[in-house]
């Protein structure tokens, strides 16, 4: 496999591929007439282009995974659009049209246990997706094109006519990339694929996303709680917290000058064996409350730098050099608002 | 946590199809293993020979009265004869055909119904789900005799009625249970893998979620057939059967309107009373088999010879 | 003169017994923890390393069965103890914290409630002795004493950890075995966790078992480190010595497969294949198949523990016959 693409370099074209724009997901808690709504995701907004490997990291409870299910539209959003080669999904309703979005935009799962059905060989999600999505092909030709996918992910295709159990996580999740190939989509929806995997695992299949992108021309949006595997594969890296994006921009650039305090804080956190630096901080990694929550920045209780502004007025991404960053600290947005807006103060 | 190969249970040779083979196996080796589930499995194989072949066993008829009245047990007539002259023994051979028949056809089409409604609610979830619930829970809270007895007024008396009315009053049972494991399962990943796909939901239901249900589905199958066995005789000794037809059920009921007990023959009462409990019986050991598969914790745990086994 | 160690564990063997035949998950694995010390021990998925700690727990329950050789704590052969014996020596001298608290705690009893029957079951204190120790363990862990009446399911995830690991402190034990307890947790909470520990340790005395897969947690707080493979010890050596100086080709490969946050780009390898099947163990050197460095006799002589400086490690390249070969 090639060396990843450093860091950095802008992309193949800049014609935007997917494109969300104050996406909002609600839960409503309890039963029909509970007041405890749960705010999984608040005006975030996204875009993805051509052969880009875009890393999302969060914890949990950050709404990653629920963006996840948004793209895939498992999920419809509460506010917000999402775009897809300019045309907006909520045109998208006939099921003919829905079902060509899932031909191009499909999702790789994170647990490699339960991904697959237990009762049947692992060619089966391949050959579904072909029956499907690439209806013009024979049965020979169906199965000659789940030889080629498996090999493009580094398995033998004689491994088609295992079942599950059969394989390690690595080789499973590697059939998970297989299966979302199949289709030939543009964007993977690719949802902590190497969380559950052993670490020397991992490796491979982070290259061989890698090679996908550089191969096969697919984007992938990478989802995951790890920043230094982020930094291995992405190009671009967003930050999310308690379903906000509070940070956004180049691999390099947000990981050698974050500025918003979380991303400082996650930072600190990773260890890395071959280092003996060790940073403390009092933070005990709490979650946020994402019910009910209000206005006010979400990372407030937890932030070193919390100002007054910042437990009435939401930050919103602006920009600081080549990232986005969501901190009235951070870009110098100290200043109160001279007229209070309704319902801020009092 | 990261997680690779276990060390423990995975096949490396390249099998291929073996899993079938494999499972069959080990359902075998299961029953084999268990000796209550011997038992049953032995008992259902007598009681199907019966019914296939009934004429090896029992050469008189049946039905023809032949002999003379309430005669007690002897050489001749093993299980002596009835108040008209039958032959018990040979009644009862000869009952078990359609006796089976009756109570495999019920329990598996309840099995069937209960499966489509309770996964179909599971997995559609919303306004189906709560309706498909409703519906369970009237089903379920229909007082079933009374039913019967409306029913009575209405259907021919006779198998077909008697099939039906257990149908429509068993297969609620499982329904629950069966969405209670369709919820735990809505959510799993291939599921949902299913529905990135574009699959539709009758496809997911059908051909995803209910081939992973097999052992809950045969150990419903076998838990409501100890049931219907009893419940089809009860129904037929109440008199909503047939009683020119040849089962157990409709046995007791006849031996009730001869008053057999009260005029000594016991006999004629006690033993399609001991078959329908015999073969409840039965189907209940092989369920232990299933118990099994389902949970590893219950197998039988195996000593090393001489060692001391874990505190 | 040196001090007797706190544990020592000679030739542990632990087996399942399962119907397609006995698996050996833990070989002959040896080590002894000092007073005090911070042990981690450190693999993959089925490298045995829980199954280790299990079975010096004394907490083996079929099909697992240990096959051979001594736990000695204190002196005392566990192996050997009767049941009413372990009781007695289970949570006052030693406990353990489990992978996930979901698992281990009653989500039907308040916290305080567990810990009088945790209480109850090993020691006969009264009703305010225990009020009064509940509270000063919760806050030990950093969590408000008025937590001893929530339920499980009302914490985090990271202050349930710390509730099972109050739990564990309930009676001062001089050594605390934890599996994993920080992988499902968040890298923050994960960070402040382990810092916690580290600090109890410190001031209480208890000498620590650590195992996780995750060599990147322990590489910062633990004293020592074993690595484990396929249910042997394949390195074991002081955490400096091992993170500066890795000698088994397994160690490694595990150092290089992870991705460097702070340091220069590199491509990453990781280790191609898998761990062998131990129901059939491949002969001589279990890592063989996977090793880069692997030479001829691998295949025949399976390695021995050999001394090189302070490090323990299982490979033949530290041998006469690496010498050889090349």
């Amino acid at each position: 496999m090639e060396q990843p693409n450093p860091n950095g370099s802008a992309p193949v074209t800049s014609q935007p591929l997917l494109e969300a724009v104050e996406l909002t997901r609600h839960f409503r808690l309890g039963g029909m007439f509970s007041k405890r709504v749960l705010h999984a995701v608040d005006d975030f907004s996204l875009t993805i282009h051509e052969r880009e490997i875009v890393a999302l990291v969060g914890e949990s409870g950050s709404g990653k995974s629920t963006i996840a299910r948004l793209l895939a539209r498992i999920y419809a959003p509460t506010r917000g659009e999402i775009s897809y080669r300019d045309r907006p999904l909520h045109r998208m309703r006939s099921r003919r049209a829905l079902f060509a979005y899932r031909g191009e935009v499909t999702m790789v799962f994170q647990d490699p246990f339960s991904a697959f059905n237990p009762v049947f060989r692992v060619s089966h999600g391949v050959m579904r997706n072909l029956a499907l999505h690439r209806p013009e092909l024979t049965r020979q030709q169906r199965r000659q094109e789940a030889a080629r996918v498996f090999e493009s992910v580094g398995l033998s295709p004689s491994m088609l006519d295992r079942f599950p159990y059969e394989m390690s996580g690595g080789e499973r999740q590697r059939v998970g990339f297989a299966q979302a190939l199949a289709v030939r989509p543009k964007l993977i929806l690719a949802d902590e694929p190497v969380s559950m995997l052993d670490v020397s695992v991992r490796a491979g299949v982070l290259n061989m996303m890698a090679g996908l992108r550089d191969q096969e021309g697919v984007s992938i949006l990478y989802i995951t709680h790890d920043l230094a595997s982020a930094r291995y594969v992405a190009d671009r890296v967003i930050v999310m917290y308690a379903g906000h994006l509070v940070e956004e921009g180049p691999t390099e650039t947000i990981l050698r000058e974050p500025r918003h305090p979380y991303t400082q804080l996650l930072l600190s956190a990773v260890a890395d064996p071959r280092e003996k630096v060790e940073t403390v901080s009092s933070d005990t990694g709490e979650p946020p409350r994402v019910i009910n929550p209000g206005e006010g920045c979400r990372f407030r209780q937890r932030c070193p730098l919390a100002i007054e502004k910042c437990s009435h007025v939401t930050p919103r991404p602006k920009p600081i050099g080549a990232a986005q960053v969501a901190c009235h600290v951070a870009t110098g947005d100290t200043a109160e608002l001279s007229v209070p807006t309704s319902g801020a103060l009092g | 946590m990261a997680t690779g190969v276990s060390a423990l249970g995975v096949a490396s040779a390249d099998g291929a199809g073996q899993v079938d083979a494999a499972r069959g196996r080990r359902f075998i080796r299961a029953v084999l293993g268990n000796r209550k589930a011997t038992a049953g499995a032995l008992i259902l194989l007598v009681i199907v020979f019966m019914a296939a072949f009934p004429g090896l066993v029992a050469p008189d008829s049946p039905q023809a009265s032949l002999y003379p009245p309430n005669l007690g047990a002897s050489s001749k007539h093993l299980l002596g004869t009835t108040q008209i002259g039958q032959d018990v023994f040979s009644q009862l051979i000869w009952s078990t055909r359609l006796t089976l028949l009756v109570t495999v056809i019920v329990s598996a089409i309840a099995t069937c119904i209960s499966m489509i409604i309770g996964v179909t609610a599971a997995y559609i979830g919303g306004v189906t789900d709560r309706l498909l619930t409703v519906v369970t829970d009237v089903f379920l809270i229909i007082p079933v005799l009374p039913l019967l007895i409306l029913l009575a007024a209405y259907l021919p008396p006779g198998v077909t009625s008697l099939v039906i009315v257990l149908t429509i009053t068993s297969w609620a049972f499982q329904a629950r249970q069966l969405r209670s494991q369709g919820l735990s399962i809505r959510n799993r990943d291939f599921l949902v893998a299913a529905r990135v796909r574009g699959e539709r939901a009758i496809y997911i239901i059908l051909v995803e979620i209910v081939p992973t249900m097999t052992s809950l589905l045969a150990a419903s199958f076998l838990a409501l057939a100890v049931f219907e066995v009893g419940f089809a005789a009860s129904l037929q000794f109440l008199g909503l059967g047939n009683s020119s037809e040849l089962m157990w059920g409709t046995m007791l009921y006849n031996a009730q309107q001869a008053a057999a007990l009260e005029s000594g023959n016991a006999l004629w009462v006690l033993a399609p009373g001991a078959a329908v409990a015999l073969m409840g019986a039965g189907f209940a050991l092989v369920n232990y088999a299933f118990d099994e598969i389902g949970n590893p914790a219950l197998r039988p745990v195996r000593r090393r010879r001489g060692g001391r086994a874990a505190a | 003169m040196v001090a007797e160690p706190l544990l020592e564990v000679r030739d542990l063997s632990v087996d399942y017994l399962t119907d397609a035949g006995d698996v050996r998950a833990v070989d002959r694995v040896s080590f002894a923890v000092e007073p005090g010390e911070f042990l981690g021990i450190v693999g993959e998925s089925g490298c045995g390393k829980s199954t280790l700690l299990f079975g010096v727990a004394q907490l083996l329950s079929p099909p697992g069965e240990l096959a051979g050789g001594t736990v000695t704590f204190r002196g005392r052969d566990m192996v050997r103890l009767g049941r009413d014996e372990l009781r007695h020596v289970r949570w006052r001298d030693y406990s353990i914290v489990m992978q996930s608290a979901m698992n281990a705690l009653n989500p039907m009893k308040s916290i305080g409630s567990q810990f009088r029957d945790v209480f109850h079951a090993h020691d006969g204190a009264s009703d305010e002795q225990i009020q009064q120790r509940s509270e000063e363990v919760l806050r030990l862990v950093g969590i408000d004493a008025e937590h001893l009446k929530s339920y499980p399911h009302q914490l985090s995830g990271g202050m349930r950890q710390r509730a099972m690991i109050a739990m564990a402190l309930l009676f001062t034990p001089s050594l605390v075995l934890m599996d994993e307890p920080t992988s499902a947790l968040d890298v923050v909470a994960q960070r402040s966790l382990m810092i916690k520990i580290r600090e109890l340790q410190r001031r209480l005395g208890f000498a620590v078992i650590f195992v996780t897969h995750d060599m990147s947690v322990v590489s910062l707080y633990s004293d020592r480190v074993m690595v484990m493979y396929a249910g042997q010890i394949a390195e074991a050596a002081r955490t400096e010595t091992i993170f500066e100086r890795p000698l088994h080709p397994y160690t490694q490969g595990l150092m290089n497969a992870f991705p460097s946050i702070r340091g220069p780009r590199r491509e990453l390898l990781g280790i191609p294949g898998r761990p062998p099947d131990l129901a059939r163990p491949p002969g001589g050197c279990r890592f063989r198949p996977r090793c880069p460095r692997a030479f001829d006799a691998c295949a025949s002589h399976p390695p021995d523990l050999y001394p090189v400086g302070d490090t323990q490690v299982r490979c033949l390249l530290y041998t006469e016959l690496a010498k050889e070969a090349s």
